[in-house]
């Protein structure tokens, strides 16, 4: 092989396997959703390809309410994610000192336990007879007869405990990776804490913001677990319609619709928050 | 997948392909190529041919014995005393992986679907499914006949009425594991007041405190009781009307979840005062919590038979066999029922019971009497359609 041929191949030779992977696990998969969104019929007599685009509009129609409380509970939830994380991330980066490891590990540390069993243990937190409710009676925040499982606070808050190591850890790296030399100019040119601190450190931070937004609000849409814990059918997200229409109605092209629609309203909802941001581009958040 | 690769790859090297076309152009090409093969022949098989296919007459099987080796049971969570295990490995050798994975028998058939259906193994020998998807798999020849000869016990020691079921008159692919029924489970201290009726699922003095079962042949059928209609024999219409009456209640805010099985820790922990709830979990939550009961409503109740079946394609059928045989021994059967509480079908389990725990055997909820038994109802028996049909407008009101 000529040296020309070799120097063409050699790109190949490194995609390859990541190529193959988005092939086989990604690309093939997707489109064999996308055609199984598209067939009419019953687990009866099976489904065949049709080409029923009205699967989408009735899919859309029937769950508009699913859709709506995945967007408004993982986005509301993203923003708390946000707001809590900002502080400890920013505490983690500059001010821990020797502590900055162990509050790294007591970030991560609930990830040692399964996904479901810590929304079990916020059942209990929060039950009814719990000291939580109870508490919250006697300061009159709910009333008597109040509870805070099986509401839309409960599942908010349980995505938002989920989530939080995604926002708090890309937030603490870009904080980090920031060099002090540039507040400490600002600050060498008059600029106060505050000015400093909102015209440095947070347009250098944005990356890390975009990048844990989009991790806590893309799987928080689709999360099912916390509106199945924590809710009721009244909190129920989009991800309970999917999960049940694939496993329990196996209406599989009603599933994959649903599926398919969530994603574009995600990938436009990323390229709105990307314009707002002022990210030139999506890879850049990674970096 | 088909491939539908112009020539053959062996006889062109990707750095020949890539130098003759541009590499977007390549992309696109090999993309819309890939694209055609996945979505010509595209389509999903149904249930309704291998239905008609497994109609023939059922040949009589042999299962030569041999060593029992590690095999596999599916069963729903603390539905058996782990020390039975022990002492079937100890007896017989092998190992019985035991897995609890079955907590709702849709989403199990959901799991398992794509395999029955190819005609591949499901890596399990023995699942342990309740009434109308045991007769979905009986029906669709998803399991495998018993070798009578390896089964003895079984057919002995089967009590009366667990005999001549419909999807399974002669009882060759099904063995009932236990019997339940679905009545009210309750904590008399919250609701003030004992409870005897269904309707009190309906009542608004404890909206938000109730939990209904999300599988409708259990909770639209007891429904059915209330509106004077024997489920057994319901119609469609019937079911959904009863359906619509928990839709009515369920915007009014009166349920709380629809549950599983997993209504257990919010009954316990005290969120949830009234729930649907099936007798055996009750004699268990009990244990935890002492004020709560079960009634066998007065319109009637519901009941269940979980059922072990061999899946087709199993590849420890003999040892699948012995574990039934060894199950339906009254002794083996006895300690089963001390344990999970559910009503057993194995003869002669009550006098072993009187003996070692009166009290149980006193519990009308493991061995109801014959006026509680005269008030017990089986499942209707649906068409598939029919049972779609209920299935998606119960889906609708559990908002899933």
């Amino acid at each position: 092989m000529s040296l020309n041929a070799r120097r063409r191949l050699l790109p190949w030779l490194f995609l390859g396997p990541g190529l193959l992977w988005l092939l086989i696990f990604f690309l093939y998969p997707l489109v064999n959703q996308a055609a199984v969104s598209l067939m009419t019929g019953d687990p009866e007599h099976g489904y065949t390809l049709t080409w029923a685009f009205h699967n989408y509009t009735d899919a859309i129609s029937n769950y508009k309410e699913q859709f709506g409380r995945s967007i408004v509970y993982a986005g509301v939830a993203t923003i708390l994610c946000l707001v809590i994380s900002f502080p400890l991330a920013y505490f983690t980066a500059y001010k821990a000192g020797r502590f900055k490891s162990l509050i790294l590990l007591l970030i991560i540390l609930p990830f040692f336990m399964s996904y479901v069993l810590r929304t079990v243990a916020w059942q209990l937190i929060l039950s009814d007879d719990g000291w939580v409710v109870g508490v919250f009676q006697t300061l009159g925040l709910i009333d008597e007869n109040g509870r805070l499982l099986a509401t839309s606070t409960a599942v908010i808050a349980g995505i938002t405990y989920n989530f939080l190591p995604f926002m708090a850890l890309p937030l603490y790296v870009s904080l980090e990776k920031i060099d002090r030399r540039y507040i400490e100019a600002a600050t060498d040119l008059y600029a106060s804490r505050t000015t400093a601190f909102r015209k440095v450190t947070v347009p250098l931070a944005l990356p890390g913001i975009f990048a844990g937004s989009l991790l806590t609000f893309i799987p928080a849409c689709g999360d099912f677990i916390n509106a199945a814990l924590l809710g009721t059918p009244r909190q129920y997200m989009i991800g309970n319609v999917i999960q049940s229409k694939f496993l329990n109605i196996l209406d599989y092209p009603t599933a994959a619709a649903l599926s398919f629609t969530l994603m574009v309203f995600i990938l436009i909802g990323i390229f709105l928050y990307a314009r707002a941001l002022g990210t030139r581009n999506l890879t850049e958040a990674a970096i | 997948m088909r491939s539908s690769w112009p020539g053959s790859p062996s006889t062109r090297s990707w750095s020949a392909v890539a130098e003759q076309y541009p590499r977007r152009l390549f992309l696109g090409r090999a993309g819309s190529l890939a694209l055609a093969s996945m979505l010509t022949g595209c389509g999903i098989e149904g249930t309704l041919e291998a239905a008609k296919k497994a109609a023939t007459p059922v040949p009589t099987v042999t299962h030569p014995k041999v060593p029992i080796g590690d095999w596999t049971w599916s069963n729903w969570p603390l539905y058996i005393d782990k020390k039975v295990l022990k002492a079937f490995d100890k007896a017989y050798g092998g190992h019985v992986k035991y897995v609890e994975d079955i907590n709702d028998n849709d989403e199990f058939y959901g799991k398992v679907r794509q395999q029955l259906q190819q005609g591949t193994s499901i890596g399990r020998d023995i699942v342990t499914l309740t009434d109308y998807m045991v007769a979905k798999w009986v029906r669709n020849r998803y399991v495998q006949a018993f070798d009578k000869k390896n089964v003895p016990n079984f057919y002995a020691n089967l009590e009366e009425n667990y005999k001549g079921i419909p999807y399974d008159p002669k009882r060759q692919f099904t063995a009932p594991w236990q019997s339940g029924a679905t009545g009210i489970g309750y904590n008399p201290k919250k609701t003030g007041r004992e409870l005897k009726s269904i309707n009190d699922l309906f009542d608004p003095a404890f909206k938000g405190r109730v939990t209904m079962l999300s599988e409708p042949y259990d909770s639209a059928c007891s429904v059915c009781l209330t509106m004077g209609v024997d489920p057994t024999h319901a119609k469609i219409d019937q079911i959904l009307a009863a359906i619509e009456k928990i839709s009515k209640a369920n915007d009014a805010g009166q349920f709380r979840r629809f549950t599983g099985n997993d209504y257990a820790t919010d009954l316990t922990k005290g969120n949830v005062w009234v729930a649907l709830a099936y007798s055996g979990d009750l004699v268990q939550l009990q244990s935890d919590n002492p004020d709560l009961q079960f009634v066998y409503p007065e319109e009637g109740a519901m009941t269940f038979t979980d059922n072990m079946m061999i899946p087709q394609h199993a590849e420890h059928v003999y040892a699948a066999e012995t574990m039934i045989n060894y199950v339906y021994q009254p002794e083996v059967a006895a300690k089963i029922a001390l344990y999970v509480n559910y009503l057993s079908p194995v003869k002669g389990v009550k006098e072993i019971v009187e003996r070692t725990d009166p009290d149980l055997a006193n519990n009308p909820l493991v061995f109801p009497p014959d006026e509680i038994r005269a008030r017990l109802h089986a499942y209707p028996a649906l068409s598939d359609a029919d049972e779609r049909q209920m299935k998606e407008a119960m889906a609708q009101v559990t908002g899933a």
